[in-house]
């Protein structure tokens, strides 16, 4: 697989206080990458950085270097940078009642000029995107009226519209209840893109990304597979919590607990007795 | 703040709903001529507008004084309107409004100066002034705004720089002379009474750049509906854009305020008509805030003109008094449609 994006030494401050430190990796073409790491850890704002959205904050300073097909990142402009990510947040701003079909038409916003107005391809796109996520028949409904997850899996639609060749992810299954986790990260899956999101489940996180990369304070602790990072020791020391790695019997995949230092002692006591 | 709650007519419907509206325009334009002091019957109006004119009177009454008005009302309701709209969706709030920021204070304050001190000719001196007024007001507010490193405050800027600004009006008014203080009173009120054809050229002239503008940029604009991050993640550069679509509600505000005075409300309200009955995204908010702006700035004019016998009524006071009804009629068809 050819290597899309390369990240070095990259690290980021926001009025002195460092958010990112000296964050190092690789993407390649058609890797599902998770981040994953606990409250503050940084897991966003490398998300931020990676799509230039540092832009939208004030007194940032950013050090080191994103590489995206071998260029730094900063030597595109903002409009090839939306061509080559697309960008699903954790949660939208919609005050108006936007159709579904309104926000869709926002993903080819990138490849269009000034006075453009939309053809019959973009409008067969559109059609096919809405189809992927399964949700062909919602065209004209009110978007602010689907539940969490269509709205997820309709901004993901959105992205496909967009064309990029890397979606990222912020937190997507935030608010959703556990059949909506699957579903829209299974639909993630299988796209067939390059993907990397925030994950908090480490047990989805798990299951769907075939690379992790563990943040604590800024800092990358781990990058490897699932069963590399989400080993007990490294889990106990970022999350601070006692935590027990296993394998889950149906998936196969990794499978993380995490106790309170009672809990453990007092299911050791039970089995003492 | 509530999301709005959504119906609005499908979008297949949405090209014939504009070309009624655009025939409705028309219709109203040449239907609001007859209407005023001057007895004009419609075999007049049709003889002085389609052929050679037989009552010279109503030739003069129809070319030189209702036509330029008419004009004046229709340009000057598109742009209130679609000031409002551009605001509304680039902001993404649905109370924004030219006035808001700052603008007729502004206007208000370059139009007292103007009066205290430029008595001799006032006739370019009080437009100009005010125009001065309403771009030195919008240019303090961004300056806040971008002070305060937060371009989403800008709309709590312009409350605050219209307050400031009017204070400094009423000021000046309270120890001026009685006579200006009272032209400048009525100014603010609104007037389309003594409007000419060239205030008509001019505020087209920075409608059509407005309007163009807006067209070119409409999917960027539309974008912003979804939050900042959202619009940036798809190539916008958000704060250029706002500061951009500021500076051309500014410019439409301020020339239209300087030839007609205080119109309040109309960048408010229609806005919201529009949304109701086309849809929310920036290109048909635009059309059709500028062709329901329009109907509705000419129909005001006209009950402001032929409402009492010997006087007119300011036109501001009709759009304020009909603004706040129309808020009162949506607070209390939302609240029904909650309970």
């Amino acid at each position: 697989m050819s290597t899309l994006l390369t990240v070095s030494a990259l690290s980021w401050k926001i009025q002195h206080k460092s958010i990112l430190q000296n964050i190092n990796f690789n993407v390649r073409k058609g890797e599902v990458i998770g981040i994953i790491g606990p409250n503050g850890a940084g897991k966003t704002s490398l998300l931020r950085c990676l799509t230039n959205q540092g832009k939208l904050l004030t007194h940032v300073s950013t050090s080191g270097s994103i590489q995206l097909k071998g260029r730094d990142l900063t030597l595109y402009s903002a409009k090839e940078v939306a061509q080559h990510f697309a960008l699903v947040m954790q949660k939208n701003d919609a005050i108006f009642a936007l159709s579904v079909e309104d926000v869709m038409k926002m993903g080819l916003l990138p490849h269009k000029s000034l006075f453009s107005i939309n053809n019959d391809h973009d409008k067969a796109q559109i059609t096919l995107a809405l189809s992927k996520v399964g949700l062909s028949h919602e065209l004209h409904s009110a978007f602010n009226k689907l539940s969490g997850g269509e709205q997820q899996r309709v901004l993901i639609a959105r992205a496909l519209v967009q064309s990029s060749q890397i979606l990222i992810l912020d937190e997507p299954t935030n608010h959703l209840d556990v059949y909506y986790q699957h579903q829209v990260l299974q639909l993630v899956n299988q796209l067939n893109i390059t993907v990397i999101m925030t994950v908090h489940d480490l047990n989805l996180a798990s299951l769907y990304c075939q690379r992790l990369l563990l943040l604590n304070k800024g800092e990358l602790i781990c990058d490897g597979t699932p069963e590399e990072v989400l080993t007990s020791s490294q889990l106990s020391a970022v999350f601070g919590l006692p935590c027990q790695q296993g394998i889950d019997e149906i998936t196969g995949a990794s499978r993380v607990s995490f106790y309170l230092k009672e809990q453990l002692q007092q299911a050791e006591i039970q089995t003492d007795e | 703040m509530n999301k709005e709650s959504v119906n609005k007519a499908p979008s297949s419907k949405t090209p014939a709903i504009l070309f009624t509206l655009a025939a409705l325009v028309i219709v109203s334009a040449i239907a609001s001529i007859t209407f005023g002091p001057a007895n004009i019957g419609v075999n007049d109006l049709m003889s002085c507008l389609f052929s050679s004119c037989q009552n010279q009177v109503a030739n003069v009454v129809i070319w030189q004084v209702r036509i330029p008005r008419v004009l004046v009302a229709l340009v000057a309701g598109m742009g209130l309107a679609i000031a409002g709209a551009i605001l509304q969706n680039t902001t993404r709030n649905p109370l924004a409004d030219p006035y808001l920021f700052g603008i007729v204070s502004g206007a208000g304050l370059g139009a007292t100066i103007a009066n205290i001190s430029l008595v001799d000719n006032l006739t370019i001196a009080l437009p100009l002034a005010a125009f001065l007024g309403a771009l030195f007001s919008v240019v303090i507010v961004v300056f806040i705004a971008k002070v305060l490193q937060h371009m989403e405050q800008l709309l709590l800027a312009g409350v605050a720089v219209s307050f400031m600004l009017g204070s400094i009006t009423q000021f000046i008014l309270y120890f001026g002379e009685p006579f200006a203080t009272n032209r400048v009173i009525f100014w603010l009120m609104g007037s389309l009474a003594r409007v000419e054809i060239s205030n008509f050229y001019v505020i087209s002239g920075v409608l059509i750049i407005a309007i163009a503008t807006v067209i070119a940029l409409h999917r960027q604009i539309d974008a912003l509906l979804l939050g900042d991050e959202s619009a940036a993640s798809l190539g916008v550069d958000v704060d250029k854009l706002r500061l951009l679509m500021l500076a051309i509600c500014a410019a439409l505000t301020a020339t239209i305020v300087a030839y007609c005075g205080g119109i309040g409300f109309v960048g408010l309200m229609i806005p919201h008509i529009v949304r109701q009955l086309i849809g929310v995204t920036t290109l048909k908010l635009i059309i059709g805030s500028a062709l329901i702006g329009a109907i509705f700035l000419i129909w005001v004019d006209v009950v402001a003109r032929s409402s009492l016998p010997e006087a007119e009524i300011p036109i501001g006071i009709i759009t304020s008094a009909l603004g706040s009804l129309f808020f009162l009629f949506i607070m209390y068809r939302s609240r029904q449609s909650n309970l």
